[in-house]
């Protein structure tokens, strides 16, 4: 069954985005041969940022990269540091400093303490329990449940406790790490990455022309390896473990398989089991990103707002380039409004500019002169924009966070793992699966170890 | 936080001026996967060779750590610019801390040396300009034959004025005679080459049986390590140095090249103290009459620091590792 057909297939990657471009890289400086396929034009997936006629770079959605992952995927010289980086939550008229300004209100942290005093051994059944155990009722009513509901389009008790994520590193360290930002001037990443070590040497960059500086360079890297306009039709599984592809009609054999496809339409691909049929159950949470052109700078109270209270169509934006100044024109400025939505619902449907009006309407309550200074808007819609951890299928993605029940069949990515992480981290956990992969492939081939595991 | 203008492009520093480098990845030297985690990222911050900022990363196999990409080989002539320390460290520049060392030095590798025939033949493993041998030629017995090899011309031409054997080269491309050294010395060399492992194979090729080889380089167990790997941290010296050990991956490497451990301990050094606290301010813009005070020529931080590496010394985590590998007779 390790026949020679393992060594000459090549692992095909599916899906050209950060995530398969550099399952890809990491696949070859192991040695292996490896080709990605990308159903689109070019390569980005959704780490893809657009530029405008009058000056404005935008991303889908809003990221930020670190000097490490500069670094590792050599874009470093392409990047500058994020000027300034710091989140904030409009409650009642008023921004609160996230999380050390929300510590201050007294009844927040009268409620957060009482809640810790009285502990409960059993773990938090839902994501709402967790929020008021992890914050106390008061935060958890009045600011993190509506956040969660309107980020995932379900209510809190019907989803899975997972969702809540922890800080990572704790209060201490994330205090040490705003101190440390204070005085090296720098924007640490402070809960942006979990899969390595926080420290206060880890800032947030940006590439000068947007973050699909990052997937250019890592295709570059990989260029032969590279498959434009070459969609995978089907995965063919046989005896449970991977042996083709059809790509544009052919049929390609595979020595394993690492798909970026969102992980509720790799069943749809897959031929010959039906061990991936649970997580066509899985839902993405569609977005609207409206990106509001504005005149002024500096105009939100911080890079990122956060906005809880039900009058605001959007929960969360952010002035990208207070930031990275550079993605606006000298004088103007972008907000980024997210609003969440579901296929073909009012907000997914409607046009452009009324998106915009609507936008602007309830924005004046946080900058007066946002209608005056309006420019117009530019509307990104993303279909897959976070996955939701419900609890009607929590055991099936618990399963998932190990295997896909495939052999040689790796779910990578954001929307392959289906798990609520940043750049930084879906770069570390790929490298790592990649080399994992290699590992499993060259056992195979040479369960002797005899042959170099080197390249 | 501050807002301050804008910060420049990476590629437009205005202390390197410099293009990018042309970087290549790598793997572990021993076990030979990538299986590592990043540890710290960073810059050449002494000689601002080049505007990227470089990652070094730690086998989970092994322990080694090292950097991940790294300059291709073609680039060594700019990281390694004229004015790089190992080619002019020499009275001139350096004064009362070039005497100092040049007595240290001394000390120690004559008692590194142990007892050798009086015709031993010695060879210095990146010899640079000659130090370490000239010291042998000074203090040790008249009858020693003393070799030197270096791979950079600029570093071998100096050695040879000052009127040393230098082969020009690299030790695994050289075809010098086997099993014909009694003594090899591989000071603060092992960090900076392409492969440790291909290069203690061919130390091993050219030492007699019973032959040993004396390799001192930067410590990963150190304290100053655990402060600093993030990012400051002397030893990484970003980005020249390439693979770095502690006690558990010198002896990983050393059996994976079929070399025996005489010894194996850590020695006192003030050097990556005092570059780390340098990058670190520097990094930080602190004044720069401050940053460049903190430099090899200045023995008031050198010896501060001596004294503080001499505690952590004294719990075996001083700067630097120093063993003494044995080719054991057939």
């Amino acid at each position: 069954m390790t026949g020679p057909e393992i060594s000459t297939a090549p692992v095909v990657v599916i899906g050209g985005g950060i995530a398969g471009l550099a399952a890809t890289r990491e696949l070859v400086r192991n040695g292996l041969d490896a080709v990605l396929y990308e159903a689109g034009p070019s390569v980005g997936g959704m780490a893809d940022s657009h530029s405008d006629a009058e000056g404005f770079t935008f991303d889908t959605g809003a990221h930020f990269i670190t000097n490490r992952l500069a670094a590792a995927t050599g874009v470093d010289q392409h990047c500058r540091d994020v000027e300034h980086y710091a989140e904030t939550v409009w409650l009642n008229g008023r921004s609160y400093e996230y999380p050390t300004g929300l510590m201050r209100v007294p009844r927040f942290l009268r409620a957060a303490i009482g809640e810790r005093l009285r502990r409960a051994a059993a773990p938090p059944e839902s994501a709402a329990e967790r929020c008021r155990r992890d914050y106390g009722p008061a935060l958890a009513d009045e600011i993190a449940v509506p956040l969660l509901e309107a980020w995932s389009g379900a209510p809190a008790s019907e989803l899975s406790a997972a969702v809540v994520d922890k800080i990572p590193g704790g209060i201490a360290e994330t205090v040490g790490l705003k101190i440390a930002a204070r005085l090296t001037h720098r924007p640490v990443a402070i809960g942006y990455c979990r899969e390595a070590p926080q420290s206060a040497n880890v800032w947030h960059v940006y590439p000068e022309r947007g973050i699909s500086t990052v997937c250019e360079q890592l295709a570059a890297d990989v260029a032969d390896s590279v498959r434009l306009k070459s969609p995978v039709e089907r995965i063919t599984v046989s005896e449970g473990r991977v042996v083709g592809v059809r790509v544009a009609g052919q049929q390609v054999p595979a020595a394993a398989i690492m798909s970026t496809a969102p992980i509720n339409v790799l069943p749809r691909l897959v031929e010959g089991t039906d061990v991936l049929e649970p997580f066509r159950a899985f839902r993405f949470r569609p977005m609207v990103f409206v990106n509001l052109r504005m005149r002024g700078r500096n105009v939100l109270p911080q890079t990122l707002t956060w906005t809880p209270e039900p009058q605001f169509p959007f929960f969360r934006l952010t002035e990208t380039p207070q930031a990275m100044p550079w993605l606006a024109p000298p004088g103007k400025t972008l907000i980024t409004a997210d609003i969440g939505a579901e296929i073909d619902d009012e907000m997914w449907t409607m046009d452009d500019a009324d998106l915009g009006e609507i936008c602007i309407d309830t924005l004046t309550q946080i900058v007066p002169t946002a209608r005056r200074d309006y420019l117009g808007c530019r509307v990104v819609r993303q279909p897959l924009a976070y996955p939701v951890f419900h609890q009607d299928y929590e055991a099936d993605r618990q399963r998932l966070a190990t295997t896909t029940g495939v052999d040689r069949l790796v779910s990578i990515g954001r929307n392959g793992e289906f798990a609520h992480i940043l750049m930084e981290d879906v770069y570390w956990r790929t490298v790592r699966r990649a080399r994992q992969l290699a590992a499993e492939l060259k056992a195979a081939v040479d369960p002797s170890g005899l042959v170099s595991a080197g390249t | 936080m501050t807002r301050s203008p804008t910060r420049r492009l990476r590629s437009d520093h205005p202390i390197s001026g410099a293009r990018p480098l042309a970087l290549e990845s790598t793997h572990c030297c021993i076990c030979g996967t990538r299986e590592a985690e990043p540890v710290g990222v960073g810059e050449d911050f002494e000689y601002r060779s080049s505007p990227d900022s470089f990652l070094a990363v730690r086998c989970e196999r092994c322990g080694v750590v090292y950097l991940d990409p790294r300059p291709a080989r073609a680039e060594l002539a700019t990281i390694y610019p004229d004015t790089y320390h190992a080619f002019s460290f020499t009275e001139d520049n350096f004064g009362l801390v070039y005497r100092v060392r040049r007595w240290l030095e001394a000390r120690r590798l004559l008692a590194a040396c142990g007892t050798l025939p009086a015709d031993a033949v010695i060879l210095d493993v990146g010899c640079g300009d000659g130090f370490h041998l000239d010291l042998l030629r000074e203090y040790g017995p008249p009858g020693w034959r003393l070799e030197g090899v270096d791979l950079d011309p600029r570093a071998a031409d100096a050695a040879v004025a000052r009127g040393l054997v230098v082969h020009r080269g690299s030790i695994e491309d050289l075809e010098l005679q086997a099993d014909r050294y009694d003594f090899a010395i591989l000071v603060q060399t092992i960090e900076h080459v392409a492969d440790p492992a291909v290069v203690l194979r061919a130390i091993r090729r050219v030492l007699r049986p019973g032959g040993r080889v004396l390799v001192v380089t930067d410590n990963t167990g150190s304290v100053d390590f655990t402060i600093a790997k993030r990012r400051h941290w002397g030893g990484y010296h970003f980005p020249r140095h390439w693979y770095l050990f502690d006690e558990r991956s010198l002896r990983r490497l050393a059996a994976h090249t079929r070399l025996s451990v005489d010894s194996l301990d850590t020695m006192v050094s003030p050097v990556n103290w005092v570059y780390s606290l340098r990058n670190a301010l520097d990094d930080w813009g602190a004044p720069r009459p401050l940053v460049d005070w903190l430099s090899l020529e200045s023995p008031i931080p050198l010896a501060a620091f001596t004294v503080f590496d001499w505690l952590h010394q004294r719990a075996g985590r001083a700067a630097l590792l120093r063993a003494v590998l044995r080719r054991e007779a057939e």
